[in-house]
């Protein structure tokens, strides 16, 4: 069962096609990489979802929930982390998630639990404007997962984090189905990040979906494509630069 | 709900402290203006709080705009410094009642400084007056006045600063509205946002204009914030 689908979604801006007819099938309890090099429509595909940039064309629903008439009701069941951390400099990072708790009409507990899960606890009384890069990232990620929604959106949730982080936000992402019915969005430009921590992978490239599917399949249709697949970065490249040259670009 | 949320963002930001000290400051002028003028002021006839208020309420009421101006600009600032914002707008919370708690707060803020001007005020008519008759219904309604006609000022400054995301540009559309619309006093203009607030009661009362004030003054405040709703919806068109 698709948790997530969307049909022909697309976004233009003037001239310029950001997500062009997206037709994508996201399976209630798996966690779906979303993966695309810089400018591909990644994070432009997560803000419609979240009501935050308007479609041009198509549809989506979430959890059978339709955009826009149910947006308030879809935002309830959806937690996220869109592009950059997003949070208030002037409190602690617990005064924040603390805010978000409010609104959601979460249990108190729930802001430790929060902060338990990204390691921040230790932290929770520090400003967040003066947290480092890596705690902000993981005070965003807190803010996502605070009360245990049952669908996350990340967009590229490791940026910034050091090795060490990048693995715990990982293994945690990969947890996430098995231990709280969570589905998982989850957008990266590394493939190898996304192949060890997805169940099924979208390749987008200038806004059109290349592929959509599990790793295997992915493995058989460049086998029958002809592109490389003993390297799934290099499977990864191909597909994206025979796409570029079909275009008619490099890029 | 809103309105305690709203609250807490404000929390390490000085808007508190911010209004409180404007208002004592506005509330020094009548102060230090008796103690310069008080052989002119005494001999006057009249409602001392009528002539303390037409000697002074010009620069208090300034001071109540600047401070409003400075007080929106603050809570955008805190919205947009570190996209704060932008996780609001991914929750279940409706853009319009952030804004409206907002303004609330602002409303709240604003009337403690117009009570703290009235007091001392009251404090100087009664110092400087020995005839002066203390009158709390007169009082009320002329604070409840000075309030409201500060409320479309208060609601215009937090749409501009809710339109931009730089605090210094919301800051400059604010001084400039301020001072040209100080500078081009006639009756008309009177009725406007950041001019409405120099208005005074019983100058209104004599000109039978108190109710048209209070009227318009409520107008513009509801038009405003339509209008804000209105925004909102717009700007997640194009955005």
């Amino acid at each position: 069962m698709n948790i997530i689908e969307t049909q022909d979604l697309t976004k233009t801006y003037g001239d310029f096609t950001a997500v062009s007819h997206l037709n994508l099938h996201i399976r209630k309890g798996s966690v779906y990489g979303f993966l695309g090099p810089n400018g591909a429509g990644k994070s432009t595909t997560m803000k419609m979802f979240l009501g935050l940039t308007q479609p041009t064309e198509g549809r989506f629903h979430i959890d059978g929930k339709t955009y826009p008439s149910d947006r308030v009701s879809i935002l309830k069941e959806v937690g996220s982390f869109i592009e950059a951390p997003a949070f208030y400099g002037n409190l602690t990072g617990e005064e924040n998630l603390e805010i978000i708790r409010k609104i959601l009409g979460l249990p108190k507990n729930c802001v430790d639990d929060a902060l338990k899960l990204v390691g921040l606890t230790e932290f929770r009384k520090r400003l967040a404007r003066k947290y480092s890069l890596g705690m902000k990232q993981r005070l965003g990620l807190a803010g996502a997962l605070i009360g245990r929604p049952p669908i996350l959106i990340l967009d590229e949730p490791t940026n910034g984090l050091d090795p060490v982080g990048i693995h715990e936000i990982r293994t945690l992402i990969r947890s996430l189905p098995q231990k709280y019915d969570c589905t998982v969005l989850v957008s990266s430009h590394l493939l190898a990040e996304v192949e060890l921590m997805a169940d099924d992978i979208g390749i987008l490239n200038h806004g059109h979906l290349l592929f959509e599917g599990t790793m295997e399949e992915l493995k058989i249709s460049a086998r029958a494509a002809g592109f490389p697949t003993d390297n799934l970065e290099d499977t990864f490249l191909a597909m994206i630069d025979e796409d570029n040259h079909r275009r008619g670009g490099t890029v | 709900m809103s309105l305690l949320i709203e609250s807490k963002k404000l929390k390490r930001t000085g808007y508190l402290p911010a209004f409180l000290a404007g208002g004592f400051l506005a509330a020094v002028f009548p102060v230090v203006y008796m103690m310069v003028k008080s052989e002119e002021m005494t001999v006057l006839s009249g409602n001392p709080i009528n002539l303390l208020m037409a000697a002074n309420w010009q620069m208090m009421a300034m001071l109540n705009i600047l401070i409003s101006i400075c007080g929106a600009c603050m809570m955008y600032h805190t919205e947009y410094a570190d996209n704060g914002m932008q996780k609001m707008s991914v929750l279940p919370i409706r853009q319009g009642n952030m804004f409206f708690g907002k303004f609330l707060i602002a409303t709240l803020v604003l009337s403690i400084m117009v009570v703290i001007e009235m007091a001392v005020l009251v404090g100087c008519a009664k110092y400087w007056f020995p005839n002066y008759v203390f009158d709390l219904t007169e009082i009320l309604k002329t604070t409840g006045f000075q309030i409201v006609i500060m409320l479309p000022t208060v609601m215009l400054m937090l749409v501009i600063a809710s339109a931009c995301k730089n605090m210094w540009v919301s800051l400059g559309i604010g001084v400039i509205f301020v001072f040209t619309l100080s500078i081009f006093p006639n009756d008309v203009l009177s009725l406007f946002p950041f001019a409405s607030p120099y208005q005074i009661l019983s100058v209104a009362m004599e000109n039978s204009r108190s109710t048209l004030f209070l009227a318009v003054c409520g107008i513009e405040t509801v038009v405003f914030g339509i209008a804000e709703v209105l925004y909102l919806k717009l700007r997640r068109c194009f955005e």
